[in-house]
């Protein structure tokens, strides 16, 4: 900090009009040599290995598993390793995966309509406690709910809930980062004239929601929606306490496929893994982007 | 706003409505209607390991059209006894028949009204169909409910590699392997005798494994006494099995291994140890692990000590159950003649009902993968010898979760044996006092 | 904020609108307060009633027995060991993993070609869900067969007994939180890093300042509050530690035989739903770790207030 502080300001302003060619002079700093390359190519490898790997071993029988040294290229047992998943009435990997898709869905939809509706209204209406309503939000974002697992327990309980896909849908109908994230947004992508011709139109204020704000904030909903989803896809701890084996999602299906007792299939376990994988791979190949810059973009507004 | 991206918003909208309404319905296994077609009821029973009552019932329901059993394999016991437990507390979630495990049932027996009383849906009229010790075992200490009928016992051998012991220069033949040791002073000398002759196998796959054999042959007891009080640090023959099972790793007659683990199973594939202390379902453990490779290379001696017993479990029907008369019939059937044998040669679990051991499909029964060994002799005979143990609340747990670690850990060697025990009876007591 | 307030009523409609306009915001806030109290707040704080009770599964709740559960906690040797587990494998896992993020974030933050392929490529390990990478990495660090060992074994160290030792442990399961974590962390930072003007890293250079002082002097001093911003994010994440360890050890909650990588969270997992099933003595477990966590944040938080006002951005 010291380094920019000390700078004689007349210097900076000096560069600045020739800005394109000096930029152009110590360019070399900001082009990504061959060694970045190489070394980023590299952490992309080692990321994508285990996963990678997983389905190598997905095509290969068990006999290879022991092997050493152990196998990196395909075999052609996939099929058969598959037939062999779905065919495993224990773990339910097919109601694992339905139950999965229902429950992420559900959530998601549920997340993205709360989080527009009540960002909208952080945003741009007016009303007494907003600022302490969003004070509060943001104080909860930080609050880790994981540890008030046992009373929400007593309560799934309490309800006749505990073994059913409500127990893994219903708390998590709201989230405070997705509020926050949309009030956010709707601050800059939605101006003020717009929702006040539509009241001078006579809209009603779910009107101008549904009309003008939901579609305005589709770009964030959208990754709000996918963040979401993922993160749903992939919850454990919970779905593993209260789901039953009868009704698992997914995560809860490995689980049941890796340490079911005397289950040495590994095979069909790596299968299952690459499987629960797919789903997941596919969101992030068709909208990586939109995932990445909601990272970025999300990090730098909060 | 184009009319499509209003419509879809619409069809979220419904969705989430319509997702929310389904979710309490939606995709699950388990089919709560009573009655599907032709007025079959459908009971579901739920199991854990494999004691071949998945294949039991299959034949079951291919001879009965009025009742059809739905097995449910819940994984591991370690899994399936806390949800159990939380079944039966909370009155929801369990199946119409669930298995017991014998280490965990004097906990049920302590609490039984979690489940229904067999003496009233007609259990009376069965006693003599069992082994006594067994049907004794499924009651409460007053004798007035009748909570689990016994399927399986784990009668004891001693599995071997023949194909280890030729390269010790050993007999392989397996009346010769039974006469190398009547106790297990002797199995342990003969253990230093193999290691002598560097084979890259180690004797035995885990210390752990001798504790429960070595117990049960010996005392009546183990961590409780008949009243249910802790004694696992008084009761001598659990130290001294304790002392054993180290000292065998002592003399690095131990492949240090942790049973169920992942390197458990590829030390099958790789013959990495010799013997392993084998409770009759343990043939098919050693199947399932060992592969087809392997297949006739393990052979069944007779246990030292000569009887004893690892392992066994209960049906029970809880009270939750709203098919209990049925759930009766298919539990009959199950833990019957029949179910016992079906189960036995599916899995190599060993039946508790009398008629079943009688059988000659019991008696007479042979091994194919175990070299041909006459398993239905050799674990008949170490039933019959057989001296009931009574396994208090706690049972399972003090073992898996307290003894057995701190055993393992001084097995590794990092911790010492005097050090693992003091840590063992000290949590074993908090454990125990709940 | 804004001016949305205007009357525009006319007659009837005027009176209905008016109502609209005040109470609609709190319909549409309703929601979230609603779920969120009932299912993420009221547990919370319930946790702290059952805390000071007397409260089993079986048994169902005994009655209130004050601080008696927090004085058992204070003299439960594994509680601590938990604890020590926990804020270790935070820190092994933590800190490593921040500052890896950082390298990569600096190499990203060039103009480059097939930009967007490289940044989803570190992505891939946060989408991936942790119970199907704990398997994964459950068999690479398998004693006898597991890949981690057969490549010591290449360049001639003996294979190491993942589940036994604690540093051993440590090493895998940090392995699998760094794997999981840096991509997105380096993405966050990336973000930041592109927000500073270039034009100052030009004068540095003009000033003959190499580019790792630069990195050191100018890149890391002004996203510093987004470098605290993921330690806070981390902390919550490494505090509850669950699934990795769990995952690890083939889905037993014990964490190694003498508990050298139980954490905190298998540890009340263990007491309240596998053993015992005591509510009371479990969430008195939740309870201080709850508070260490907020104390922990809030302490971070504190530091990102004092350096944001102190930085230019």
């Amino acid at each position: 900090m010291t380094a920019v502080t000390t700078r004689p300001p007349s210097h900076r302003q000096a560069v600045a009009p020739s800005g394109k060619k000096r930029r152009s002079a110590s360019g070399r700093l900001w082009e990504a040599s061959p060694l970045t390359y190489v070394c980023l190519i590299g952490a992309v490898v080692l990321s994508a290995f285990p996963i990678v790997w997983s389905f190598i071993i997905s095509t290969r029988s068990n006999e290879d598993v022991y092997k050493i040294p152990p196998p990196f290229l395909p075999g052609g047992n996939f099929i058969a390793n598959v037939t062999r998943l779905l065919e495993n009435e224990e773990a339910g990997f097919l109601i694992g995966l339905t139950n999965s898709i229902f429950v992420s869905t559900v959530v998601t939809l549920s997340v993205v309509f709360f989080s527009t509706l009540a960002g909208f209204a952080f945003a741009k209406l007016r009303f007494r406690g907003a600022n302490a309503a969003l004070l509060f939000i943001i104080v909860t974002m930080m609050v880790p709910t994981q540890l008030g697992i046992i009373p929400l327990y007593i309560l799934m309980q309490k309800l006749g809930w505990l073994y059913t896909l409500q127990a893994v849908i219903v708390p998590f109908l709201v989230k405070g980062f997705g509020v926050f994230m949309m009030r956010q947004y709707a601050m800059s992508a939605i101006s003020d004239e717009l929702i006040e011709a539509a009241r001078v139109d006579g809209c009603s204020t779910f009107r101008i929601y549904w009309n003008i704000v939901l579609p305005a904030l589709r770009p964030a909903a959208a990754v709000l929606g996918l963040l979401t989803f993922m993160e749903t896809w992939n919850e454990f701890l919970w779905p593993y306490l209260v789901l039953n084996d009868d009704t698992p999602t997914v995560q809860v299906s490995l689980k049941l496929l890796a340490t079911g007792y005397y289950t040495t299939d590994y095979v069909m376990i790596f299968t299952g893994t690459a499987m629960a994988l797919v789903p997941l791979l596919l969101v992030f190949v068709v909208f990586g982007r939109q995932i990445i810059g909601g990272i970025m973009e999300g990090s730098v507004k909060a | 706003m184009s009319v499509t991206s209003r419509r879809l918003r619409t069809y979220a909208a419904a969705a989430l409505v319509a997702g929310l309404a389904l979710s309490s319905t939606a995709c699950s296994k388990s089919d709560d209607s009573d009655s599907g077609e032709g007025g079959t009821v459908t009971v579901t029973l739920q199991y854990f390991g494999t004691p071949g009552l998945k294949e039991a019932a299959e034949k079951f329901n291919s001879t009965h059209t009025d009742i059809k059993i739905d097995a449910q394999n819940m994984g591991e016991l370690k899994d399936f006894d806390p949800k159990l437990t939380q079944w039966i507390a909370t009155g929801q979630g369990a199946g119409d028949i669930v298995m017991l495990e014998e280490g965990n049932l004097q906990k049920f027996l302590l609490e039984p009204k979690g489940f229904a009383n067999l003496f009233d849906l007609g259990g009376k009229d069965l006693k003599d169909t069992f082994l006594p010790y067994k049907w004794e075992g499924g009651q409460t200490a007053d004798k007035k409910k009748l909570v689990g009928l016994g399927t399986d016992i784990g009668g004891l051998a001693m599995c071997y590699r023949k194909d280890l012991f030729q390269k010790a220069g050993f007999p392989t033949e397996r009346d010769k392997v039974s006469a190398l040791w009547s106790d297990w002073a002797q199995w342990a000398a003969k253990g230093e005798e193999f290691k002598a002759k560097n084979t890259g196998a180690a004797w035995i796959d885990s210390a752990t494994s001798v504790m429960q054999p070595y117990i049960m042959q010996k005392s009546d007891t183990w961590f409780y006494s008949k009243d249910n009080k802790f004694i696992g640090d008084s009761n001598p023959i659990v130290k001294q099995a304790w002392d054993f099972g180290l000292g065998l790793s002592d003399k690095g007659l131990t492949a240090k291994l942790v049973r169920w683990n992942p390197d458990w199973d590829a030390a099958f594939k790789k013959a990495s140890f010799a013997t392993l202390p084998c409770p009759a379902w343990m043939t098919g453990v050693i199947s399932g692990r060992a592969g087809a490779e392997a297949k006739g290379q393990w052979d069944v001696a007779t246990i030292p000590g000569g009887s004893g017993n690892w392992g066994g479990s209960y049906l029970a029907i809880p009270e939750q159950s709203k098919k209990k008369k049925q759930a009766f019939e298919a539990l009959k059937w199950i833990t019957g003649k029949e179910g016992g044998l079906e189960a036995y040669k599916a899995a190599g679990a060993m039946p508790s009902n009398v008629a079943a051991l009688d059988d000659p499909a019991f008696k007479d029964s042979k091994n194919e993968y175990m070299n041909n060994a006459p398993t239905g002799q050799i674990f008949g005979a170490s039933a019959k010898a057989l001296k009931p143990i009574h396994l208090g609340p706690q049972h399972q747990n003090l073992w898996e979760k307290v003894f057995e670690p701190q055993m393992q850990a001084a097995e590794s060697g990092k911790s010492t044996s005097a050090a693992a025990w003091a840590k063992a009876v000290e949590d074993g007591k908090k454990l125990a006092a709940g | 904020m804004t001016t949305a307030g205007i009357s525009t009523g006319r007659g009837s409609k005027f009176k209905l609108t008016k109502l609209d306009m005040k109470y609609s915001p709190y319909l549409y806030i309703a929601p979230f307060f609603i779920l969120f109290g009932a299912f993420g707040l009221f547990p919370l704080i319930y946790t702290g009633y059952v805390s000071t009770r007397k409260w089993t599964l079986v048994g169902g709740d005994k009655g209130f027995v004050g601080l008696d559960n927090y004085t058992e906690l204070f003299g439960d040797e594994k509680f601590w060991n938990a604890m020590f587990v926990t804020f270790g494998l935070f820190l092994v896992g933590t800190i490593p993993q921040l500052l890896l993020a950082l390298l990569l974030a600096s190499w990203l933050n060039k103009k480059m070609k097939f930009r967007t392929a490289l940044r989803m490529g570190i992505l891939l390990p946060n989408i991936t869900s942790v119970a199907a990478v704990g398997i994964v990495f459950g068999f690479i660090f398998a004693d006898r067969f597991g890949l981690a060992n057969w490549g010591l074994d290449l360049i001639g160290i003996d294979p190491v007994s993942w589940r036994q030792h604690r540093w051993s442990s440590w090493l895998a399961i940090s392995t699998m939180v760094n794997w999981r974590w840096i991509g997105y962390n380096a993405l966050i930072y990336l973000a930041a890093m592109q927000a500073i003007p270039k034009d100052l890293y030009e004068s540095a250079s003009i000033d003959g300042a190499s580019p790792t002082r630069q990195f050191w002097r100018i890149t890391v001093p002004l996203i510093q509050p987004t470098i605290l911003f993921t330690v806070i994010i981390s902390t919550i994440g490494g505090m509850q530690l669950f699934t990795e360890p769990l995952m690890f050890n083939y889905g037993q909650l014990n964490g190694g035989s003498l508990g050298e990588f139980q954490t905190i969270s298998m540890y009340i997992y263990q007491q309240t739903f596998e053993l015992g099933t005591r509510y009371g003595y479990g969430a008195a477990m939740s309870w201080t770790l709850f508070i260490l966590i907020m104390l922990f944040a809030g302490i971070n938080f504190a530091m990102v207030r004092r350096s944001v006002k102190g930085s230019t951005t």
